[in-house]
């Protein structure tokens, strides 16, 4: 598909990345806002790789700068909607990461998780030929995110105990542990670190919906208020009263494990 | 500022979102249980940090383009619309000349070569007591029916043959 060049303009930017780049830098010591918020952002590099397969080892698919200047999502999401098979790969390679970590927030296991994570993208390609550039391509893309999420922990509300989550249980394909011991701990510290997992999962996962998805949004996925609140469809004071609650909750709740 | 005030930015503070204003420093020097929610926020930011993703299974791309794949022969279907109940082309024409084959191999079969024209033959009305054709189900039940006869004969062959072993020799 040909790409022209000179009707390609900037109209949004990639909010998770900003997002992270407007926090402030936090004194020594300080808590930090996660550090990857799983948004692959060297993918601005690189030719298009017309597969977004390959393996994960395999070179990122990425648009051109040097065809499409200052790109953007919304951009690529409209070749997207043009047929350009290539700018959807690329959209999954970047937001395939943030989208698994999303979701494995909201879930019991890596395996539901990346099979959400897969459905937001085939939402988003089904989607294609409706879609409007009237919001951020990142809104659109966790509002589906939020929608699905939400959905599956109501149709599994009750096989999630989650009291019974376990924090050893091994991924079936990476033989990969939720939980690694670490090495320099003794078997007692371990245990100690293992309960304490369980616990910030357990109470993020107790927390009501909406509460849930702005705290994994805010504090894992690097989104700020307004995003948020676009995602949510809430304003951004009710957003930020949201969220006080909801880490006002967790500061007591978890308060026996600090 | 007031302590109501301060609460709201204290989990931005804490996560390093935001840094304090000169009069937000000035009240969380001044009060204590402010300065003690904002240490305790921190701590709980920090726990959650514990909290990690694993990093995506090998297979993740691989599923994601079976599964793409298979949207895309769906959305090929819808597009059909009417026609979509009917497999490729290529197979339906397939799929009818072998039918059409099989007819005319059973039509050949069954009513000859040498009749020439294809005439539409009726049964033979059925004769109440006629033989039935071997093997179907009249002709069973008529065997059946033979069958009752033949025992019947035996049993009065048996009963004579009881009353002569039961006559006295008058020798």
């Amino acid at each position: 598909m040909t790409r022209d060049k000179s009707t390609i303009r900037a109209v949004e930017d990639n909010a998770s990345v900003d997002s992270q780049a407007r926090r402030a830098p936090s004194s020594s010591g300080d808590a930090q806002l996660s550090s990857s918020n799983g948004v692959d952002t060297g993918v601005s590099s690189i030719a298009l790789n017309a597969s977004f397969g390959g393996g994960l080892d395999a070179p990122r698919p990425t648009l051109s700068l040097g065809v499409l200047g200052t790109d953007s999502d919304v951009e690529v999401m409209l070749r997207v909607k043009a047929g350009d098979e290539d700018a959807f790969g690329f959209l999954v390679q970047k937001y395939r990461r943030a989208m698994v970590h999303f979701m494995f927030r909201t879930t019991r296991t890596q395996a539901a998780a990346e099979d959400l994570a897969q459905e937001v993208f085939l939402r988003v390609y089904r989607s294609r030929q409706s879609y409007e550039a009237s919001a951020k391509f990142t809104t659109w893309l966790y509002r589906i995110a939020t929608n699905l999420a939400i959905n599956h922990a109501r149709d599994t509300k009750n096989e999630r105990p989650e009291n019974t989550v376990s924090v050893d249980a091994k991924n079936e394909e990476t033989g990969q542990s939720f939980d690694v011991p670490d090495g320099s701990l003794t078997a007692e510290q371990n245990l100690v670190r293992r309960e304490r997992l369980m616990a910030i999962r357990a109470k993020v996962l107790a927390l009501p919906d909406k509460q849930r998805i702005a705290v994994l949004m805010h504090k894992y996925q690097g989104l700020d208020y307004k995003q948020i609140a676009e995602v949510l469809k809430l304003s951004e004071s009710a957003t930020k009263s949201l969220l006080f609650r909801a880490y006002e909750t967790l500061r007591e709740q978890l308060k026996e494990f600090v | 500022m007031k302590c109501d005030e301060v609460g709201e930015m204290l989990p931005d503070l804490a996560a390093g979102l935001a840094k304090p204003s000169d009069a937000m420093k000035e009240h969380l020097q001044a009060c204590a249980p402010c300065a003690a929610r904002l240490q305790q926020f921190r701590q709980t930011m920090a726990l959650m940090d514990e909290w990690e993703a694993p990093e995506l299974s090998p297979y993740f791309d691989t599923r994601l383009q079976a599964r793409l794949r298979e949207e895309k022969v769906a959305e090929a279907s819808r597009g059909r619309g009417w026609f979509a109940w009917l497999p490729r082309p290529a197979i339906a024409m397939a799929a009818a000349l072998v039918l059409a084959i099989g007819v005319g191999i059973w039509v050949y079969s069954t009513h000859g070569s040498g009749t020439g024209n294809m005439v539409a033959i009726a049964p033979p009305p059925v004769q109440p007591n006629a033989s039935a054709e071997r093997g179907t189900a009249v002709s069973d039940l008529q065997t059946l029916d033979s069958d009752n006869d033949l025992y019947a004969d035996f049993d009065v062959l048996d009963d004579i043959d009881s009353q002569q072993n039961a006559q006295p020799t008058t020798n």
